[in-house]
């Protein structure tokens, strides 16, 4: 069992090198590929359908691209690309090398972050097209997205940690799954559990989104918050994220796992 | 002298806890000379794999202390790892990748990689170089990661089970490369099954028996002091067998009798005038001296005194 270092020591080249080759075995699997990169920028079609300029549409469009890039490119593909590393023993393999563990890992991810940044800021000058908004405060949203892709990332080395293999990652993908859609599904939710709902990371990140972008309150449908407070009405969701963030690093220093189950 | 290349004290290592705790390596010591290729031999199960994969610095061990260049293979991972090169047991590698793709990818992982070319001549796999890794065979795939193994020029050099899985000619060829590598200052801790392979190469073996290392040296120190056999078939055994000079004792097993001997000449001499002169009639006579393969499966059976007791065993301490 492996635990990873506090302040991991990273030679940034040899993780983009790393990275790169990661991105091209992510380009030879097909059904991997449009997993990750075709996927999330389906959402945003969703705003052909609504008034242009409809805020709470928006926020709604915007929340759930952002959530299908967090799932997709970030902890799915993540999580299968571990697994399956690990399980050709390419992991190990390369343990016995000069690259460090936390290179490792940061290489893996880095090709479904990119994908996930890049749906990120592509959705801008789409919504605008659409007639929305720009960012209110884009600084944060983009910290807001930064962060969730940093939690995804680390719940899928833990989803790992019990995946046995590629295939049972479909299964064993569906909790975190779940804790990234609450939020969009809370309003189906009785009155007491969406109040629960409302400290999923999936919630936290729908709020970030009509905050920091839309000015959106809590709970409004028309924008009624200016760039100053924004800050303060974001910090709230910033904080649950943060905290999620924290527990899914714990959970996944705790069991990384480098060698495949027996 | 300077001090040996790798050096290990007291490991131990254990899987599991509680009721399934178990122990695959148990105090185990052992010291590889620079320059100079280490053979450690032993059935599956043994330790060999579990113990290399401590001086690899894969894992910490339960208990023990490894050295590998003076370092600590995990605490000074960085520095280590810049000077050897590993083998595992099984290689690990992207399908999806080609040859000369998953080549690229090693080398960007190194300080200061060898070139490309020199590597894939080594090792023969230039006309592969644009296949992908699952379209190898296991013989071109044990050498593309040999040729990872060799990409950083490495001091140090451990090899588990290189040519398992390997044709007879591409063995050779590895033998011969690994041979060079020594030749050329390279220090090599290597594990095998194959008896054959450890003669041809170890400047030293070590043979491991269930977590311990039960008998080291040359392969001629590994075989002296082991009995030579004398085997053969009557219808019933004299019981002169047992009063022969040199002789160390008579195993009798249905039909067949095989006499232990210190000196197989000398025995072999005596048994035959005496049988001669007794118009005894011998079968299947055999007579053979003391061999790698006989001590090793003497220990892999547990008959070797080494492998019946539990403490570190006295021939083991007076070889060393």
């Amino acid at each position: 069992m492996s635990t990873l270092p506090v302040v991991p020591r990273i030679s940034v080249p040899r993780t983009l090198r790393l990275a790169r080759w990661n991105a091209v075995l992510l380009t030879r699997n097909r059904l991997a590929l449009t997993y990750a990169a075709a996927l999330p920028l389906l959402p945003l079609a969703l705003l052909l359908g609504g008034d242009r300029g409809d805020e709470a549409l928006g926020a709604a469009t915007i929340a759930t691209t952002l959530t299908m890039a967090l799932v997709f490119p970030v902890f799915y593909n993540v999580l299968s690309q571990f697994v399956t590393r690990r399980d050709e023993l390419v992991l190990k393999r390369l343990r016995t090398g000069e690259a460090r563990d936390a290179e490792l890992l940061t290489a893996l991810v880095l090709p479904g972050a990119v994908i996930a940044v890049v749906v990120a800021l592509a959705a801008i000058p789409v919504a605008a097209a659409f007639g929305q908004d720009l960012p209110r405060n884009p600084l944060l949203y983009v910290v807001g997205v930064l962060a969730c892709i940093a939690l995804y990332a680390a719940f899928a080395f833990w989803t790992a940690a019990w995946t046995r293999n590629a295939e049972a990652a479909q299964l064993t993908s569906l909790p975190v799954i779940l804790l990234a859609v609450g939020g969009q599904l809370s309003l189906a939710l009785p009155e007491a559990a969406q109040r629960w709902a409302e400290l999923t990371p999936g919630a936290a990140l729908t709020g970030l989104v009509r905050v920091t972008w839309f000015g959106l309150d809590d709970g409004r449908t028309t924008s009624s918050l200016d760039l100053a407070a924004t800050w303060g009405a974001a910090a709230p969701h910033l904080a649950v994220l943060v905290a999620w963030t924290v527990a899914a690093f714990a959970l996944a220093a705790r069991s990384l796992h480098w060698e495949p189950r027996v | 002298m300077t001090s040996p290349a790798i050096q290990v004290r007291g490991l131990r290592r254990s899987y599991g806890s509680g009721a399934t705790a178990y122990e695959a390596v148990r105090g185990v010591d052992l010291d590889v000379p620079a320059g100079t290729l280490t053979a450690l031999l032993g059935t599956n199960g043994a330790g060999k794999t579990s113990t290399m994969e401590v001086v690899e610095g894969l894992c910490s061990p339960s208990a023990g202390e490894v050295r590998v260049l003076g370092l600590d293979p995990v605490a000074a991972r960085d520095q280590v790892r810049r000077r050897t090169g590993t083998l595992l047991q099984t290689s690990g590698f992207s399908g999806d990748l080609t040859v000369d793709e998953t080549l690229r990818m090693w080398a960007g992982t190194l300080t200061a990689p060898r070139p490309l070319a020199e590597v894939v001549d080594l090792l023969r796999l230039g006309h592969r170089a644009d296949v992908a890794v699952r379209a190898l065979s296991g013989g071109e795939r044990r050498r593309l990661d040999l040729a990872c193994a060799l990409m950083g020029r490495p001091e140090v050099l451990l090899l588990d089970e290189p040519t398992t899985g390997l044709d007879p000619e591409s063995r050779r060829d590895v033998w011969a490369l690994v041979r060079s590598l020594r030749d050329a200052g390279t220090t090599v801790l290597l594990t095998t099954h194959y008896l054959e392979e450890a003669e041809a190469l170890a400047d030293r073996l070590e043979i491991m028996h269930a977590g311990r290392i039960v008998r080291s040296g040359t392969a001629a120190e590994v075989v002296a002091g082991h009995p030579s056999h004398i085997r053969l078939r009557t219808t019933s055994a004299p019981a002169w067998l047992d009063e022969l000079p040199a002789g160390r004792g008579v195993i009798t097993d249905g039909g067949r009798t095989t006499v232990e001997t210190d000196a197989l000449q000398e025995t072999l001499t005596a048994l035959l005038v005496r049988a001669g002169a007794e118009g005894l009639r011998l079968d299947d006579l055999e007579a053979r001296h003391a061999s790698l393969e006989s001590v090793f499966l003497a220990i892999a059976d547990g008959t070797h005194p080494a492998t019946t007791t539990t403490t570190t065993p006295e021939p083991e301490a007076a070889l060393r």
